[in-house]
């Protein structure tokens, strides 16, 4: 993060001492307890942790779906933690695409409307919404299914069209929330393999939350979360490209607070 | 997000839950029936009674009778009726006419048969009004003819014995048509020449110098009124004529004398001109009967038309359609907590859906949108499907209530005066279909903002 400073390379997501405390009875408790990293523009980075962790919360966070309770969040060049509830909205619709671990295909729409979905909540005309559809379901090798319904679809397909969903209004970040949750280990490997595609030939950033370390070495960079803390942030080789000469090691200092407990 | 869209995924929601969507539908089909059909309830039996009224009388005529009778010999001017006067009123915005009313009461007789009659000089506006059963109006005002009216006949008594329809209950043997009749205008020249031959009958004293028996004139019948001697109406019991001809009539008869019934200058002499018991205005329009009158009272004449009577009977019905709407109104409340209740299902049903639909940037507002126009479709849904069975509805109230009427003799078979009890008119058709579904709508209102208001985590949420 030093060097990157000067670097032209700014970063897409800028995330700093970000919390989240929840107040449970007289409790406090905190989901992320001052968190801070920087995500680049095409990179595929895992956010890694066990149930509980905060990884969801940090996701949540990052896509504007629920406010953190102090801290920065940049994704470009906008603070989303200032946006209310409306421009929040506005801001998804045009900068972000979803994958969800449970599909979330509507079930009254075939898979070329669920995937036109989002171009026509932006109110993109029906015919060129579709056309553009059709152009994703064939990216995702699910041309096939654009006339079904999603109960007539394996979880595979579906999330396809998921996947194609998320694309479609051409976001510039798209977040997965256990994207292969649902799915066999054939399938996860498909569907990893999809996003992996997606990151390199379409130049998306690319945010994917995983409780599973094998799943997780499908990205480029891997957030490793504890208790809501970084405990270590991992590169593989094309995340090192990316973020350029910093980084020969895999661990970052942060890690070091890992076997010292509560410090960092 | 365009409306097209909206209307669709809305219209897809409803197809999704057939049955439950048909079972709201159903409330708000029962409730606007029940208003569309209580309604027209009241608009029938008020627009009955008004063309029952319309039928034996006119509702854009006034009567104005002449002022200042009740100012007992106060320095208050006799408010006489006069063609002047009558001019006047004519000048009067939305009055397309007047007539007066000059009353004479003759004497008529063919063969045995004699009658008192009321004969009533009216003008050609007046005799418009009159449907004419057989012959035609007397609107030549240079030629005196009778109008006589369809139960006049009744009047004429056998002379010689006494007996009229109203003792023996037999039409007497008159032909108004076809034979002549003649009339003796000055009934008191008549009574007191004939007092000494009936003197004995009458018992009265005949000290009096014998008068000599007045003129007879042949008046020729130009018509009768329409109807039998047994219907009744309006027109059934006088004999009408055309003023002016009237007045040159009574002229030529009275000459320098007065004329009986008119008033006389401070000398007793005949005034010149005539002066009208009462007469008649004709409005264009319902409506502007009431106007038109307060205008005439003001001029400081009485005048009454059927209007005081119809407002303040439309005044009841009113209140009886506002209570019939009332009791149709109540199912639609129940259908609306149905349609509310069937849209706070939707919701739950779909929390996860609409959290998905705002992860992916759908708008709050159209959210709520959407939920809006699937209640207000419930809403249209039902009210039409109401408007088309109150419609089947009505005709099968309308079909027994004239069953009933004929069974009871009110209504002829085949009669034109036949009503319907139920009307449905057109404003009612479009109240009943906007009411419909400003109802669903409203009903989806609160549900449709909870719909808006909800977390788009739930649909991150794994389950």
């Amino acid at each position: 993060m030093n060097v990157n400073a000067e670097n032209e390379k700014r970063p897409v997501i800028k995330v700093r001492n970000l919390y989240k405390i929840y107040r449970v009875g007289a409790n406090k408790v905190y989901a992320l307890n001052g968190v801070s990293f920087d995500i680049f523009k095409g990179e595929f980075v895992a956010i890694v942790g066990t149930s509980g962790s905060g990884k969801s919360t940090l996701l949540n966070m990052l896509a504007g779906l629920e406010p953190p309770t102090k801290g920065e969040i940049s994704i470009g060049k906008k603070r989303i933690d200032k946006m209310n509830e409306r421009q929040l909205v506005v801001f998804r619709r045009d900068n972000v695409g979803f994958i969800f671990q449970s599909y979330n295909l509507l079930n009254t729409m075939n898979g070329l409307e669920n995937v036109a979905m989002p171009l026509m909540f932006k109110g993109v005309s029906r015919s060129v919404r579709e056309k553009k559809a059709a152009k994703y379901l064939e990216l995702m090798g699910v041309s096939d299914q654009a006339r079904h319904m999603p109960n007539q679809m394996s979880g595979g397909q579906q999330q396809r069209i998921g996947i194609a969903r998320a694309m479609v209004v051409d976001p510039k970040i798209i977040f997965a929330d256990e994207p292969t949750g649902n799915l066999d280990s054939k399938t996860t490997m498909d569907v990893l393999g999809l996003m992996q595609k997606v990151v390199r030939e379409q130049g998306k950033t690319l945010v994917m939350v995983t409780h599973d370390n094998t799943i997780a070495d499908y990205a480029d960079k891997r957030i490793r979360i504890v208790d809501g803390k970084i405990i270590s942030i991992e590169y593989g080789e094309r995340g090192r490209e990316i973020e350029g000469a910093e980084t020969e090691k895999e661990e970052l200092e942060i890690s070091l607070g890992l076997s010292e407990g509560t410090e960092a | 997000m365009k409306f097209s869209d909206l209307l669709r995924l809305s219209i897809n929601n409803l197809k999704r839950r057939k049955l439950r969507t048909f079972l709201t539908v159903l409330g708000v089909i029962i409730g606007t029936a029940s208003i569309v059909v209580m309604v027209s309830l009241g608009i029938g039996q008020a627009e009955l009674q008004t063309e029952s009224i319309e039928s034996y009388t006119s509702l854009t005529t006034i009567d104005v009778w002449q002022g200042g009778m009740f100012g007992d010999g106060s320095s208050e001017e006799q408010k006489y009726i006069t063609d002047e006067v009558l001019e006047s009123f004519e000048r009067i915005p939305h009055v397309t006419g007047t007539s007066p009313q000059l009353r004479v009461n003759v004497i008529a007789k063919q063969g045995v048969y004699e009658a008192n009659l009321q004969l009533l000089g009216v003008s050609p506006a007046f005799l418009e009004e009159i449907n004419v059963g057989e012959g035609k109006l007397p609107l030549d005002p240079k030629k005196l003819e009778f109008l006589y009216g369809n139960s006049v006949i009744r009047d004429f008594m056998n002379a010689k014995t006494g007996e009229g329809y109203y003792t023996t209950y037999e039409d007497p043997d008159v032909d108004l048509m076809g034979k002549p009749v003649f009339i003796i205008f000055d009934t008191s020249a008549y009574y007191q020449s004939h007092a000494p031959q009936s003197a004995e009958q009458a018992g009265a004293e005949s000290g009096q110098p014998k008068v000599k028996p007045p003129k007879k004139y042949i008046v020729p019948t130009a018509g009768l009124v329409k109807g039998t001697p047994d219907d009744w109406g309006q027109y059934s019991y006088s004999t009408y004529c055309n003023v002016d001809a009237l007045k040159a009539q009574l002229k030529s008869i009275y000459r320098k004398e007065p004329i009986p019934g008119q008033p006389t200058d401070k000398k007793g002499k005949p005034l010149d001109y005539f002066v009208y018991d009462n007469a008649s205005v004709y409005v264009d329009d319902m409506e502007n009967v009431k106007s038109v009158q307060d205008t005439i009272a003001a001029m400081g004449y009485q005048a009454n038309s059927n209007m005081d009577w119809v407002e303040q009977n439309q005044k009841t019905m009113q209140i009886q359609q506002a209570i019939l709407g009332g009791i149709g109104a109540v199912s639609l409340l129940v259908a609306a907590i149905g349609i509310a209740n069937t849209m706070m299902m939707s919701i739950y049903e779909r929390t996860k859906e609409i959290g998905v639909m705002k992860v992916l940037g759908c708008d709050m507002g159209n959210i709520r949108d959407m939920f809006l126009i699937e209640s207000g479709c419930i809403g249209l849904m039902g009210g039409t499907a109401g408007i088309a069975i109150s419609y089947g509805v009505s005709f099968v109230i309308n079909k027994l209530y004239l069953r009933n009427q004929m069974m009871s003799g009110y209504v002829m078979p085949g009669s034109d005066s036949m009503g319907s009890i139920s009307r449905i008119p057109l404003w009612l058709v479009i109240m009943a279909l906007i009411f419909a579904v400003a109802i669903g709508m409203l009903a989806g209102f609160f549900p449709s903002r909870r719909a808006m208001k909800l977390s788009p985590l739930s649909a991150i949420r794994n389950e």
